[in-house]
């Protein structure tokens, strides 16, 4: 039962993560998961110092704690699911080793939740090192997902030969594009560890490091379900033994309820059958074994720790010089601080990218923009048909909105840079950035005899397609940089972009000047200057390719 | 150009689209017979009337495919454009070809494309893929890969020694190149011939590393389309190739065997960037031209001029 439940979470977690796509219909919260997480909500609305919508969700999951105990942890968490998984595949024969300093371990949980909570106070958000679903949502998107596609289309190549022989057209040519990211490896040695640490006890991670865990146990104890024992208990500690949080007590039949995720392992094993979950409406703390007891010490050390922490990571040149370094937030991302109280880095919006132009930050903004999405235009342009980044967005970091909306949520601007342009600097015939730009920002002028191509800043919304697609080698000749990003936290872009008298509107452009008769003082052309024409007309006002 | 975008929803068309197919079923006139001995047929009318007409103007679609053949159609769905943006091709007309193939018995019909943007919204926004969707035996897909892409010698080649084409493309019996009539900034026009570099692999290429006029006529000579039908029902004549620029309405659908004459003609329907240009002016197609790969000069062609 208990298998089934969690196996079903974890489909459901998967089955939205892959529905995170441009195509995400508006009504379905792909983001859910990490909604109900109460931890990521307190992180995100301490460090973002207001409330947050899409946060409210979590009360869901504290509402019912609350009332059922700490069940979220056995049943709904894809994390805990995931370790149990693998431990099953991999660790069931194991022997472990035996942990001698048990109940200080238990405490680490909360120090690290102090930590955290502190950290988010002062302004620092970093629950995401350790919190599960932020964790779980990276290594998939970073991890999980791109192995996914490979192996996917590793199958597809393989049974290519066997699609085509029996005629199915569409399977046969089916390939889906393969994403990339920065700092998979990194995400992924972060996962192998925590699962590792299962070889010292089962679920290492959610009974001595889960910091949600460390929040839910708090609350835990005042569940109506708790664990009770009767008459017939002989004592034979199996129990003990099979729980996987650790939670019953050395005398068996007391409880550790703030460990019990109410997962009823112990009642399994019981050969008396002497242990039910029976619901009582009696109000009880649970006594000795259920105290968060770490000293006075431990508490404040924490506590400095978490404001040491804050200290450091918001208080660096990066800090101070935001936007003042050439990082490009996705459309929609508030104000840079606001962005990084707010982001708590669960690699949605990079996931669901319709380019895949969306790349976690590893030090470009310093500690406290780890992992924080940015644009690599380079790599791929931000799609104009495209706002799935804010619809998948758990707290809003990334606005949602519509599309209208987002083509006005000017990411930066193109600069063009003229040492190192083809038609700048050689002269040669080069009209990539002008023929893929969706907004003809980019326009030639006459200068020195040819046509060369400049931004039009005002009507540039830093897609980056120009980026993308320039021949130049290595480096763009043709970059967006920040400069004029719109970043509003609330209130409508379209009528901040009217304000600034941008126009990002497809329009054809000024292209025709060229041909006006004032406008177009330009002797000749590289294309046109190869007189093939025998009968061809000396005359220069022809745009490229024509004779 | 604001009010032009965005003008058809979705579902209009494929109400179009479908209406439109059901209109040319009953009212398929008696033609006039096969009329091989013209070079091209240039007909004027509404997209899905005008290309059956052009169609059996051109001596009706058995001329090109038989029973059973596999037929590859190229249109341009290269950009993630509403037609109403004319940087590609109408989704009707596409439907119209791929419908008529079928009915001339075409085992399967794969209407084909390599885009510059992302697949998905190119295939979803031009509303090929939806006006096709109903048709049995025809499916529409973008091939992104290289693994679908096999490499070919180009004996007559100037520039080009070896391209990479689609092996759909290489391993059918008949293709069909339905370019949708456009400006482009680096060859002038976007017509069938320059529509040819959707169907190979490196088309980058074309524009860093090679004279991508050369480069083009070099591939009119391994890549030969059965039939050209230039969907001229708008003309991009500015903004080209992605838009968005001056949409003109010539209502046409110009047809033929030949790739040069069918672009020369094309290039006569409207003025590009305001200036009237005849074949001759488009390097490519002079390339081409040149090469023996079609008449340019339209006063030496047959041309049969109709309203559908």
């Amino acid at each position: 039962m208990r298998t089934l439940i969690q196996a079903l979470s974890l489909l459901l977690f998967s089955t939205l993560f892959v529905f995170a796509t441009y195509k995400l219909p508006n009504w379905l919260p792909a983001d859910i998961y990490l909604r109900l997480d109460p931890l990521l909500g307190i992180n995100a609305v301490f460090a973002a110092r207001e409330v947050i919508g899409r946060v409210l969700w979590a009360l869901i999951t504290i509402g019912a704690t609350l009332a059922i105990g700490r069940f979220f942890c056995a049943y709904i968490c894809p994390m805990g699911v995931s370790v149990d998984f693998l431990d099953f595949l991999f660790f069931r024969k194991k022997k472990r080793l035996s942990l001698k300093a048990e109940e200080s371990l238990r405490k680490v949980k909360y120090l690290l939740l102090i930590i955290f909570v502190t950290a988010a106070l002062t302004g620092l958000s970093l629950v995401f090192l350790m919190d599960p679903m932020s964790l779980l949502t990276r290594f998939y998107t970073f991890f999980i997902y791109p192995l996914a596609i490979t192996v996917i289309n590793l199958i597809l190549d393989l049974l290519r030969p066997l699609f085509r022989g029996l005629g199915w057209i569409a399977l046969s040519h089916l390939s889906y594009p393969q994403p990339v990211y920065y700092m998979s490896a990194i995400t992924f040695l972060i996962f192998g560890g925590i699962f590792v640490l299962n070889l010292l006890a089962p679920r290492f991670w959610c009974r001595y490091l889960c910091p949600l865990g460390a929040l839910l146990s708090l609350i835990a104890p005042l569940g109506f379900f708790k664990r009770r024992v009767n008459e017939d208990c002989n004592e034979c500690l199996r129990c003990q033994k099979a729980c996987p949080m650790g939670a019953v007590a050395e005398n068996s039949k007391e409880t550790r309820l703030r460990e019990c995720i109410q997962c009823r392992t112990c009642a399994k094993v019981c050969p008396q059958n002497a242990i039910t979950f029976p619901m009582s409406l009696s109000y009880s703390l649970g006594g000795e074994y259920s105290s968060v007891n770490f000293s006075r010490r431990g508490f404040l050390y924490s506590l400095a720790g978490g404001l040491a922490v804050g200290f450091l990571g918001t208080q660096t040149p990066f800090t101070l010089r935001q936007s003042k370094h050439q990082l490009i937030r996705p459309p929609g991302a508030i104000p840079e601080t606001e962005f990084l109280r707010t982001c708590i880095r669960c690699g949605e919006c990079m996931k669901s990218c319709l380019t895949n132009t969306l790349q976690p930050c590893l030090w470009e903004s310093g500690f406290s923009g780890l992992w924080t999405p940015k644009m690599d235009l380079r790599l791929a342009p931000c799609d104009q048909n495209c706002n799935v980044c804010g619809k998948v967005c758990p707290t809003q970091a990334i606005r949602s909105l519509s599309l209208e909306e987002k083509t006005h949520a000017k990411v930066g601007t193109a600069v063009l840079r003229k040492e190192m342009c083809l038609v700048w600097v050689q002269n040669k015939i080069c009209l990539i950035c002008d023929e893929i730009c969706p907004y003809n920002a980019i326009v030639f002028r006459p200068v020195e005899g040819y046509r060369r191509p400049v931004v039009i800043a005002s009507k540039c919304n830093g897609c980056g397609y120009c980026e993308q697609r320039c021949p130049v080698k290595g480096e763009s000749a043709i970059v967006v940089v920040p400069n004029g990003e719109i970043r509003l936290k609330e209130g409508s872009f379209v009528e901040e972009a009217k304000k600034l008298q941008l126009d990002f509107k497809p329009d054809p452009g000024d292209d025709k000047f060229i041909l006006e008769e004032e406008g177009f003082k330009v002797e000749d052309k590289k294309g046109e200057k190869e007189n093939i024409l025998p009968e061809g007309k000396p005359q220069p006002k022809k745009p490229k390719g024509f004779l | 150009m604001g009010e032009c975008n965005r003008r058809i929803t979705r579902r209009q068309f494929l109400k179009t689209a479908a209406a439109g197919v059901a209109i040319g079923f009953v009212g398929r006139p008696s033609f006039l017979e096969a009329k091989e001995d013209y070079d091209l047929v240039a007909i004027s009318g509404e997209p899905v009337a005008a290309t059956r007409k052009a169609l059996e103007a051109m001596g009706g679609i058995s001329r090109f495919v038989k029973k059973g053949q596999r037929v590859v159609l190229k249109p341009n769905m290269s950009f993630s454009r509403t037609p109403d943006f004319s940087a590609t091709t109408h989704p009707l007309v596409v439907a119209t070809v791929a419908q008529a193939c079928i009915e001339a018995g075409a085992q399967q019909v794969l209407i084909l494309d390599h885009t510059l943007q992302r697949p998905e919204p190119c295939l979803e926004r031009t509303g090929i893929r939806d006006a096709c969707k109903d048709i049995p035996g025809v499916h529409v897909f973008a091939l992104q890969e290289r693994k679908f892409f096999r490499e070919i010698k180009v004996p007559q080649g100037k520039v080009l020694e070896r391209v990479e084409v689609m092996k759909e493309i290489l391993d059918s019996q008949v293709l069909i190149n339905i370019p949708v009539a456009k400006s482009h900034s680096a060859t002038g026009v976007s017509l069938g011939m320059k529509g040819l570099m959707g169907m190979i692999w490196d088309r980058e290429s074309f524009h860093s590393q090679y004279n991508i006029n050369q480069a083009i006529a070099d591939l009119g000579t391994v890549i030969k389309p059965q039939l050209t039908l230039l969907d001229a029902t708008r003309a991009l004549a500015s903004g080209g190739p992605g838009g968005p620029g001056e949409v003109k309405k010539p209502n046409l659908i110009i047809a033929g065997t030949d790739p040069v004459a069918v672009d020369s003609y094309g290039v006569s329907v409207v003025p590009w960037y305001g200036q009237n240009f005849k074949g001759r002016q488009v390097e490519h197609l002079l390339a081409a031209h040149q090469r023996g790969l079609g008449k340019i000069d339209l006063d030496q062609l047959k041309i049969l001029k109709e309203k559908a």
